[in-house]
Parts: C-alpha cells; structure tokens; sequence
C-alpha cells in the first residue's frame, strides 16, 4: 500500500501555490504549474523511469481555473493519483475527466468569491485605513489577504487530497450555495460604500435662476451623480455588451462634451 | 521630480514579481505586489516619498478594485497600472504642484493610470507570447523524461520573458517620463480643454471600476438595491468601511438563516405532495 509523505504533498502544494501561472501562455496557462506540482507526487508513487512518463502524461491536459480555488484540484488528483498507484479502478482518463469537470466551475466560484468579493472588500477596508496617506491600510491588506490565502490554499489542498471526488460535495452543495450568496451580499454592500466614498463626480454647472445645480442635487441624495455613473456603465456593460476599455474611451467622449458646455470644470490653473 | 537608475531599476523588479503572469507568484505577486494600494506604499518607499505614494496608488485602486481575468483575458495590466502608472503619476501631481490629497490631484491619477493600464496590456500579450518558447522546451523535456527540466521552465526561464517585457519598458520610461511634467504644464495649460477634459475622465474613471465589480453580482435592477444600501451607508450616514462591512455582515447572517429555511420547507413541501399524488 503507497502512502504519499507529508513531505512529498508538501512540496507539491508549495510548486502550486507559488509556480501555478509563473509560465503562463495563452494556449497552456496553468498546464506548467501542474505539471511541476504533480511531478513530487509521481515521483515518489511510481519506481521507473517509464511509469513516471506514463503518470505524467496525464497532466500534460490544458488546465486552467482561479489557481487559488485550484489548489483543490491539485490536492484531489494527488489523492487519486495514490489511489490508482494502489491498483484501485481509476484510469488516467477519469483523473482528466474529473479535473476537466472541475476546471469551469471552480473558475467561477474562485473568481466571485475570492477575486469579486474577498479582495474588493479587503482593498476597501485597506481603502478606508489609508485614506489619508497613512500606509496602514497598505500594510493590513498584505498581511490579512496573504494569511487568508495561505491557510485557505492549504486547506483545500489538504481536503482535496484526503475526500478525493467527494470534495466537489464541499463547493457545491446546498449550504455552500447560500454561505456565498450571504457572503457576496457583504461584498456589494462595501462596494456600494466604497463607491460612495472614492467617487467623486460632481457639476459645475449654474442653472438659469442662479442656483448651483450641485448644491440642488446634493439636497436630493448626496453623491446622486457618482452612483448614477456606476448604474451607467453597469447598464453599457451588461444591456449593451460594451467592453470596459470602451467604456472608458466613451467617458473620455463625455467628459470632453461636459468641459465644453460647463457641466464639468476641475477649477484649475498652475 | 527625479528618478535615478537605481530607483528605476527597483521599480523594473517590482514590475516582474507583480505582473499576471508574474514571477512573485499569483497571490503574492499579482494579487499583493500588483494591487495599486500595494504598490502605492512600495512605490512612495522607492521614490522616498511614502505619503504620496499611497494616496497616489489608492486613487488608481478604486478603478482596479476588482480586476478579474476570465480565461485569461485582461482589460488592464497591473504591472502597467502600478509600476509604471504610479510613478508617472507621482511626478506629474507633485510636477504640477499639487496637493496629492486633493480630488484633483487623485482624478489626474487615475486618468494617468488607467491610460498606463490600457496601453500595458501588450506587455502582458508579450509575456504569454515569449512564454510559449520556454513551454515549448517543457514539451521536450517531458516527452524525454528529463523532468527536472519543469522547475527550470516554469519558475527559471520566463525570467527571460521578464526582463524584456517587465524590466527593460518599466525601467525606459520611468526614467523618461519623470520629465515630461514639463513639456505637459508648457504645452497644455490647466485651464485649457485638454487638461480639463483629463482632470474630468480622472474623476469618472472609478465609476468604471466599480462596475466592472457589479456585473458579476446585479444580474437585474433590483439587485442594485443592495448596492445602494451600502452607498447610502457612506454617502448619507457618513459610515467608515469597516462599519459598513459590520453592518453588512449582519444582513448577511440574516440572508443565510432566510436560505436555509427556505431550503428546508422546499423539502418539506416536495415530500408532502408526494404523499398527496400516492393518496389519489
């Protein structure tokens, strides 16, 4: 019976943590990073030169996911690459068709959760410490994202690797699906409240009678103009399929028309 | 402003480990090295100007806060944004003398930054490109059996694909461009359109960020509704962000128990009406 060293899964999961897209191309992105994971892991399961080619062959398939998240993967087909090193019946094929089932979903989850949610509210916060200059909110987002996803990669490493196939249950299931709906109702909720506080629109424009349309807008719902710019390029992004580098040159275009006809003036000179 | 070869060089580094595909690894590299707040403290402590530099790098973040990649396919390059962006936009806030405080200064550097990141993204195109030489090598070297060779390609080679694409361009123009401050306040003068117009997309810009966040998670009008209690907490009660993720969490924790409880009479229901279909 083969058992994998806590030494060996240690390093594999140290080559994914930090090769999983240092070779990045667009035709293998994370293939590389695989490869050098799973490469501690068939080395000390299979004695020959040849089997170890065989073993490996099987992780020269595209792979590509959040890499985070992706640690999962790898941890799982360590575990099932142990289980078929034992004679148990799982086949190269399985193992890919498992990591190519994974590959989409984990992808989604990885990027709404960790890079939609849990790094926008840990900037945010940082946002908020260093608002003034101060390099506290710098210093609370390294340390507090880098532990996070350390023990957390670990973790699902570890977990990959011990529950095998029943690990896709963790993500999935009907528990999981209504934590992260909780969880990216906290994200939006900061967001909102970062985009209150760093975005700064606001008009410069005098109405007829001679009042300050600012002031006017101001005593409706402050900020008015800074959250009706979001619900703006929200709307070209989502209803009119517009990509965000030309969203920005479209803003380009308005703020150009607004600076001509006095709706924006930044009231500077040197 | 000023910025000598060895500071430049630094900022050629950093411009390394941080890039997606960088060297420094996806979560210290790209997501902590790469992010503007980040990069605005490591930036201030290279030019010697720490203050600055945060303020600086926390104008640009607002509009990268939630730079997603699907499929590897980017809007904006980070190292662009934070390596190059941010140090051109030190010199030309303080070129200009400005207060790096005030909203203008903030909208000159998110125009400057986002203009940065948008022309960037050859350079991460470049990356990957070169990178498939040194893949290509991997190929070999598997199909070989010379496995030791992996490391070799995917942590040691793409160093090469570094210094060409990350080093060399962060290293040319941060040296350049500290000063064309002076040609930009000679030919453009601040009251004249132009530079109104950049000071202006400066302060849209953020709303772009912000968005691009919200696609993933306002599918329909009523979703904004969400969005809007955070805005209100900080536009109208003046909350801090740390309090809104509080209060957030606590309509979170309801959310979840509302989940659950609809989970469980879903089943309850569905078990029922199977014993009603058996009864007729």
């Amino acid at each position: 019976m083969k058992k994998l060293s806590k030494k060996t899964l240690n390093k594999s999961f140290l080559s994914w943590f930090y090769g999983n897209l240092t070779c990045f191309s667009q035709e293998h992105m994370q293939t590389f990073g695989y490869l050098c994971a799973m490469l501690p892991v068939v080395k000390e399961l299979y004695a020959t030169k040849e089997e170890q080619k065989d073993a490996m062959q099987t992780y020269t398939a595209f792979f590509n996911t959040e890499p985070q998240i992706g640690a999962l993967v790898v941890g799982m087909t360590a575990g099932l690459e142990e289980a078929k090193a034992n004679g148990q019946p799982i086949d190269s094929e399985a193992i890919n068709g498992i990591r190519a089932g994974l590959m989409g979903p984990l992808a989604g989850i990885g990027d709404s959760m960790i890079v939609g949610t849990l790094i926008p509210i840990l900037l945010g916060i940082g946002l908020g410490l260093s608002g003034d200059g101060s390099p506290l909110g710098a210093i609370f987002y390294i340390v507090v994202w880098n532990f996070l996803m350390w023990f957390g990669m670990r973790f699902a490493y570890f977990k990959g690797y011990d529950l095998g196939g029943k690990a896709v249950e963790v993500l999935v299931g009907e528990q999981a699906q209504a934590i992260r709906d909780s969880i990216i109702m906290i994200g939006t909720i900061v967001i909102g409240s970062v985009a209150a506080s760093w975005i700064n629109i606001n008009t410069s424009l005098v109405l007829p009678g001679g009042g300050d349309l600012q002031k006017t807008l101001n005593g409706i719902y402050p900020k008015m103009l800074s959250g009706l710019a979001v619900v703006f390029c929200w709307w070209l992004m989502t209803r009119k399929n517009v990509s965000p580098t030309m969203v920005m040159l479209l803003l380009v275009v308005v703020a150009f028309v607004g600076v001509l006809i006095g709706f924006f003036d930044p009231g500077l000179s040197y | 402003m000023e910025i000598n070869a060895v500071q430049a060089a630094l900022l050629g580094i950093c411009a390394c480990l941080s890039s997606m595909p960088g060297l420094g690894g996806t979560t210290f590299g790209n997501y902590t090295l790469g992010r503007p707040l980040v990069a605005g403290l490591i930036v201030g402590l290279i030019l010697g100007d720490i203050r600055s530099g945060i303020i600086i790098g926390a104008a640009i973040q607002v509009i990268y806060i939630a730079l997603v990649t699907p499929g590897g396919t980017v809007s904006a390059d980070v190292r662009a944004v934070s390596y190059i962006g941010i140090p051109l936009a030190i010199c030309a806030v303080k070129g200009m003398g400005l207060d790096p405080a005030t909203a203008q200064a903030q909208a000159m550097a998110a125009a400057l930054g986002a203009a940065v990141g948008t022309l960037g993204t050859v350079l991460f195109y470049g990356t990957a490109t070169m990178n498939l030489i040194w893949q290509h090598i991997g190929w070999k070297a598997v199909e070989r059996g010379d496995f030791g060779k992996l490391y070799l390609v995917d942590m040691g080679l793409p160093w090469i694909s570094h210094i060409i694409f990350s080093f060399l361009p962060t290293f040319i123009i941060t040296m350049a461009g500290a000063g064309m401050v002076d040609v930009m306040k000679a030919y453009l003068p601040m009251d004249g359109v132009a530079m109104k117009t950049l000071f202006t997309v400066g302060s849209l810009l953020p709303a772009v960020g912000v968005a691009i966040l919200l696609k993933q998670v306002v599918k329909k009008p009523l979703d904004f509704i969400t969005f809007f209690f955070g805005f209100t907490l900080a536009a109208c009660l003046g909350l801090n962000l740390i309090a809104s993720a509080i209060i957030g969490s606590f309509f979170a924790v309801i959310n979840y128990k509302v989940i659950m409880v609809q989970n469980q009479r879903v089943s309850v229901t569905a078990g029922g009406s199977d014993d009603d279909e058996e009864d007729i």
